[in-house]
């Protein structure tokens, strides 16, 4: 049978972590900060998790440090991007590629290692359910995600400041302090989605070990085109995609052509997406959402 | 416009220094000599250069044991120049060259161009590179290369004789000709104790095949939900992901390079190993016999490709293989049925 069980808990374990990267990605968004750091602040969040679960024995210590570390680290977004209007794409690509650079050298200072750090002791989450607690939390931000945005003030003003920053400031919401709580939010949210990686997906440390998961999220934010549960779909179609993928190589496809299989979905339901919108919108586009064209990592 | 432009400049400039400042840390951990150079006085001087930090990597760190044995010989000295990336590779090869030691010793692939441009200009130059060699031929240019699928077909082996299920696997990083070196060999040794034996690879593949132990994870729970029960790890840091799902699902797993053992005692059978420390010294040996330009190739009957649980100290290395005594006393069989010639494993990278 191709499609059970286990291929379903295998796409869901692998669409966690880009969900939560994602999904702060899609704040950013809505507040009109186009993040594409998102790499580097989930691999900052694995570092920060295993090292703190490592020395203080606890998982759950390792998340809520990986949740702060990142949101600190992304403060060099919100500072550059919304203090002193600096490139945000200039900006993440210097923060994705510090933290490559910052998080190896860190590992060989407070570990003494190369590559990989992994201990038999190193506590990781516990499974609920064959999944851990982060990732029910993934889900369940998407309801709260949707829900701000759509209904509370803070979500409608956050929008706001997205789509015509000028007109929020006159009626006295300041684009500043929403551009920072997104950017924050959204670097809480990698930190978690680097803990779900680092302590869930597997229990260890190794450089560079979000391998393209950010960007595969920058992919979802633009497919979900900034929506919540579209971010949702976006990340359900690389997991499930993925997850695919290894099957089919049992099958004997070679593994060349199942790596290709999300980037294949990912154009495929671009050209269906877009095509559905100019159908139905002609002209008018007033969402502050990119073009999503050829930005696939 | 422009105003933005112009504060946006700085800040770009301060991101791409931010960028360097963390190269240049990985920058000030090499060039440190493991041994005094100015105390040798007409001894042999030799220079490894490696294309990674050593760090805790264990393939390096038996290179560097094998040119301090060498220099040890020899009542000479040894400099270890560690490089971080395609430009440090670069400058640490140079430097090397510049300071003119007996013997440069060069570990990877990364360094099979260099080499042959600094081969053609230094003709005196004495180079010995381990695990690669350049495309053309050169008489100042020894190479040692390494025949992992003989290992691997042993530990194969291993695997159909401990398999419950009857169907051995392996993670391997890409589907290409050497890498298939680790998956192939792994199945033919199993069929050949075991000739029912079903086998299966997945290859890791993506982004970064060498870094995704999450990817590599998923990969081994592919094979292990349909009932593998004996993993080849061939998925670099993959392979402590596929250790974690072998571990969680009660299988088995085989490790590469060095006893890895440690890292999931009670799930890591065995590993097929590289004595690196053993081709560097002897490959030193050779050229200051005065063989030079030859590629020698290291396998089972040369002691630089073994089984942890061949070698000695079998006992305290963790490794399940220890408790099973029946199954090393055939796979030690067909080590010697190897060596003697009269078994030949087939090498997947040899047609290319």
């Amino acid at each position: 049978m191709f499609f059970d069980s286990d291929l379903l808990m295998s796409a869901l374990r692998a669409l966690t972590p880009i969900l939560l990267a994602a999904l702060g990605g899609a704040v950013c968004e809505r507040a009109g900060v186009f993040n594409i750091g998102l790499e580097g602040m989930m691999l900052m969040g694995c570092f920060t998790a295993v090292a703190t679960s490592w020395f203080t024995g606890s998982p759950w210590l390792g998340v809520l440090a990986a949740a702060l570390a990142s949101a600190a680290y992304s403060l060099i977004l919100a500072v550059g991007a919304v203090t002193l209007r600096g490139d945000a794409v200039v900006l993440g690509i210097a923060l994705n590629l510090l933290a490559v650079g910052l998080t190896s050298f860190l590992l060989r200072t407070v570990f003494g290692v190369q590559g990989t750090f992994d201990d038999p002791s190193l506590a990781g989450l516990p499974l609920v359910g064959g999944f851990s607690p982060l990732a029910y939390l993934a889900w369940a931000s998407v309801g709260v995600a949707a829900l701000m945005l759509s209904r509370h003030v803070w979500g409608l003003r956050l929008r706001g400041v997205g789509e015509a920053p000028d007109a929020a400031a006159t009626l006295g919401v300041s684009p500043v302090k929403y551009q920072y709580a997104a950017v924050l939010v959204s670097g809480v949210l990698c930190g978690l989605a680097g803990a779900q990686l680092a302590l869930g997906n597997v229990t260890l440390f190794s450089e560079n070990m979000t391998a393209g998961r950010g960007w595969i999220a920058v992919v979802a934010v633009m497919l979900g085109r900034a929506l919540p549960f579209g971010v949702l779909l976006a990340a359900l179609l690389f997991g499930v995609a993925e997850a695919a993928g290894f099957r089919l190589q049992g099958l004997g496809l070679p593994q060349q052509a199942t790596d290709a299989a999300p980037y294949v979905v990912t154009l495929g339901a671009l050209f269906l997406t877009t095509a559905r919108r100019r159908r139905r919108t002609p002209a008018t586009s007033t969402t502050a959402d990119p073009t999503p064209t050829g930005a696939v990592s | 416009m422009s105003r933005r432009s112009r504060r946006t400049l700085p800040l770009a400039a301060m991101s791409v220094l931010l960028v360097a400042g963390a190269t240049a840390c990985n920058a000030a951990a090499k060039d440190d000599a493991s041994a005094d150079s100015s105390a040798s006085a007409g001894g042999k001087s030799f220079t490894l250069v490696t294309p990674d930090a050593v760090g805790q990597n264990e393939f390096l760190k038996l290179a560097v044991t094998g040119v301090e044995a060498a220099a040890k010989a020899h009542d000479g000295t040894s400099k270890v120049f560690q490089s971080t990336d395609t430009a440090s590779q670069q400058q640490n090869v140079q430097a090397a060259v510049d300071a003119a030691p007996d013997v440069v010793v060069l570990v990877g692939f990364e360094f099979a161009d260099l080499v042959a441009q600094q081969a053609a200009a230094h003709p005196k130059q004495q180079f010995l590179m381990i695990d690669a060699c350049t495309t053309k031929a050169f008489d100042n240019v020894s190479c040692e290369v390494f025949r992992e699928h003989e290992g691997v077909f042993l530990a194969g082996a291993e695997a159909g004789l401990l398999t419950k299920s009857g169907k051995v696997g392996a993670v391997d990083v890409l589907d290409t000709p050497v890498f298939r070196r680790f998956s192939d060999p792994f199945a033919a040794g199993a069929q050949h104790v075991a000739p029912k034996t079903k086998t299966g690879t997945r290859f890791v593949g993506g982004q970064s095949p060498f870094d995704d132990s999450a990817r590599a994870k998923e990969q081994a729970n592919d094979l292990l939900s349909d009932g593998y029960d004996q993993l080849m790890a061939a998925a670099a840091a993959g392979n402590y992901g596929v250790f974690e799902a072998a571990k969680a699902k009660g299988a088995f797993a085989y490790g590469v390079d060095v006893n890895q053992c440690p890292s999931a005692p009670g799930t890591v059978v065995d590993n097929v190993i590289k004595r690196t420390d053993v081709a560097v010294e002897k490959g030193i040996e050779q050229v200051l016999g005065g063989q030079t330009g030859t590629t020698t190739s290291y396998g089972l009957k040369e002691s630089g490709i073994s089984l942890t649980g061949l070698e000695k100290g079998v006992d305290s290395s963790q490794c399940v293989i220890a408790k099973h005594p029946d199954v090393l006393k055939k796979v030690t069989a067909l080590r010697d049925q190897i060596v003697s010639g009269e078994l030949t494993v087939d090498d997947p990278a040899a047609a290319s």
